[in-house]
């Protein structure tokens, strides 16, 4: 049986923005003035979220996720291992996904591998190794020049493996990190290694080059819908040209989620974190309004052929998630889901039966939302939506992914 | 027009117009290469004297991008190559903006073959409290498609008949787009860190150029403070300095008659010099 996998993602947003945050600063991300941290009420931020994800675990998702931005108020995890090792500590079962640690931000790839190497150690094996590029803001945070950065990355995701899995010391003759010893203790507890997940947002570059690997792809993307089938469907291609099986557990992807006892409390209740999330934390990413410094000419990290298909298919100023402005075109967006049990449950079978992925990684806390109504969302979700999303999901990938009994492809899902 | 050049397996397209002594343009990104495929007035306006030669910097325009230049030393060396290739021993070297830069980089390291220079908004130097505004930002529009803030950081004023012909708001035809696509994964490649378009060692090596110069700068400049054009005049041994009134960082599309003429004192001045000795 091999049912969808389910896993709780924290951003760990800066909720105390002024209330005019949106009408007078242009962006979220980068330039966002400093002078608006709150010291006195930010205090206890980190152990609310902290205690969230340790909720998560309680509940019986699968895993709890972190990832890394800087200098912004979307998420507050310059350091999301600092985070995963906390949680090594508060939690027992679920895994922990750092989704993933920016490698093109490091010096060195080692410190990542070592760190990763730790909290796996420490984790009892429990660690998704996510490993990414990093995006526009993140360009400007530390100055990475983006057409090399995926030349850089690719490497350093190839050092970081083989530092887990290659016997060392070992002298790496690589471009961007020449090292003459490379010899990490510790090791990874997990066999040959951890996890690692790509996130891509689409790029067939992207897809071509995890799946070459053999490592799992992530859909960071926020476009659901057909994208997301389509997604899937060139990763399958991309992966069995390359030799490979595909199955649900190959990818991941990102949705939200608020669940209440009915439609229409679930958007009572969650107004103010959806919103807020919505107009500022994604205001300088993924919204038109203000400076979008997610990608475009001033970071150019697409090839140019890329980019050609980009303005090809992409509409000029064509909408997105932040650009929602009402309820019900948040609801055709299909990346935030807000409602009864039933209606989230149907939504999310939708995704699952189109797309056929397993791993969910679902955001809970949105923005500025209350402690309390993050956790109720989360316990709804857990008993009322979570066991029969399982059950038709081992029933469907069963049928449909038969090679899942195999021993192999088994442990690859787990 | 413009020709292909083979630099180590990779295509570098070459403008080439008008008769005369050889000058070497290197151009910045609101220019032939950088934003047009065609002449503009200035480039019309040299070659009415001299025999311009234009090679579209790695990946800008036609010219093949190459995955080997990372650092301004790259692209000079890049550029000493391209020299031998067209068989220029001895030229007339000028440059606008991220150009210049690499010009005076360029004359530095090669000053016997450089029988002037002459510079344009030229981005380059590290002056501190003075720094290069931040273009890669800029260029990022405000509200899907608001590009007055990166006209502004090219032109004298972000409504600038010439900076809103050749920047319009909105999405221009793809051709333009992938131009200025191009120019910044170029820009971005050499330019992007340190932030920005600067070689801190350069400021203390221009000493070893003392052939003729002239430091061509706009008065409104709001990519490149001025006292970056006073640097390179102080630092070069034999520099005018030429302040252009009514003109930002892209002086030679803001004032092409004055860009060019100024250009072409300098040239003039090299020649005669030359003739006297």
């Amino acid at each position: 049986m091999h049912p969808v996998q389910l896993f709780c993602w924290h951003f760990m947003a800066y909720p105390y923005l002024p209330d005019d945050f949106d009408a007078r600063y242009d962006s979220g991300w980068v330039t966002v003035p400093n002078t608006l941290w709150d010291r006195d009420r930010a205090g206890e931020l980190y152990q609310e979220y902290i205690d969230q994800l340790v909720y998560a675990d309680e509940l019986g998702f699968d895993g709890m996720v972190l990832n890394e931005h800087h200098q912004n108020i979307y998420g507050l995890m310059p350091s999301p291992n600092i985070i995963a090792a906390a949680l090594t500590q508060r939690t027992k079962r679920g895994k922990i996904v750092v989704l993933g640690n920016l490698l093109p931000l490091h010096r060195n790839p080692l410190r990542v591998a070592e760190e990763y190497a730790m909290i796996d150690n420490m984790s009892g094996g429990r660690l998704i190794a996510g490993l990414a590029i990093g995006g526009g803001p993140e360009a400007f945070n530390y100055n990475v020049p983006q057409p090399q950065a995926r030349g850089q990355f690719w490497e350093a995701v190839d050092l970081i493996k083989r530092a887990w899995t290659e016997p060392g010391p070992f002298e790496h003759e690589g471009k961007y990190y020449p090292l003459r010893y490379v010899n990490i203790w510790p090791q990874p507890r997990q066999r040959p290694h951890p996890p690692i997940w790509i996130p891509g947002a689409l790029s067939l570059e992207t897809m071509e080059e995890t799946a070459k690997r053999g490592h799992d792809y992530f859909l960071s993307s926020r476009a659901h819908g057909p994208a997301t089938k389509r997604a899937a469907q060139r990763f399958g291609e991309i992966i069995e040209r390359h030799g490979g099986t595909f199955h649900p557990f190959r990818m991941g992807l990102l949705i939200s989620v608020y669940v209440s006892e009915s439609d229409e409390q679930a958007r009572t209740e969650s107004r103010e974190g959806v919103w807020y999330f919505i107009k500022n934390t994604l205001k300088g990413h993924l919204r038109n309004q203000g400076r979008m410094l997610t990608f475009g000419v001033g970071v150019p990290s697409m090839t140019v052929t890329s980019y050609e298909n980009f303005l090809k298919n992409a509409r000029p100023e064509g909408k997105m998630l932040g650009d929602c402005d009402s309820w019900d075109e948040l609801d055709a967006f299909g990346s935030i889901i807000v409602g009864s049990p039933a209606t989230v449950r149907k939504r999310l079978w939708e995704l699952i039966e189109q797309a056929q992925i397993g791993n969910l990684l679902i955001q809970f806390h949105f923005g500025n939302m209350q402690d309390k109504l993050a956790r109720k969302s989360m316990r709804l979700f857990a008993t009322e939506v979570a066991p029969a999303l399982r059950r038709d999901s081992a029933d469907l990938f069963g049928r449909n992914f038969p090679a899942l009994g195999d021993a192999a492809l088994a442990g690859a899902a787990q | 027009m413009i020709r292909a050049l083979d630099i180590a397996g990779h295509a570098v397209a070459v403008a080439e117009v008008g008769s005369g002594e050889p000058l070497v343009y290197l151009h910045g990104f609101a220019d032939l290469h950088g934003s047009s495929s065609d002449y503009l007035p200035f480039h019309h306006g040299l070659a009415a004297k001299v025999r311009m030669v234009a090679p579209a910097h790695p990946g800008c325009n036609t010219s093949d991008e190459n995955e080997e230049i990372d650092t301004i030393e790259d692209a000079v060396f890049h550029y000493l190559q391209v020299l031998d290739a067209l068989g220029i021993g001895g030229c007339h070297l000028a440059g606008a903006s991220i150009g210049g830069w690499i010009a005076a980089e360029i004359a530095i390291r090669i000053p016997e073959r450089v029988r002037s220079l002459a510079l344009i908004g030229a981005t380059g130097l590290f002056v501190p409290q003075h720094p290069i505004a931040d273009i890669f930002m800029m260029v990022q529009s405000k509200n899907g498609g608001d590009y007055s803030d990166f006209r502004h950081t090219l032109f004298r004023a972000a409504d600038a008949p010439e900076a809103l012909a050749m920047f319009p708001d909105g999405r221009m035809p793809a051709e333009r787009e992938i131009l200025r696509y191009r120019m910044f994964r170029f820009a971005s490649r050499i330019g992007f860190a340190p932030p920005y378009l600067h070689d801190r060692k350069l400021r203390d090596r221009l000493h070893r150029f003392a052939g003729p110069a002239v430091v061509i700068a706009g008065e409104r400049d709001n990519l490149v403070p001025l006292a970056h054009a006073r640097a390179y005049a102080q630092g070069l041994r034999n520099a005018e300095l030429k302040l252009v009134a009514a003109a930002g960082n892209s002086i030679a599309i803001e004032r092409p008659n004055e860009a060019a003429a100024a250009v072409l004192a300098c040239i003039d001045g090299a020649v005669a010099k030359a003739a006297v000795a």
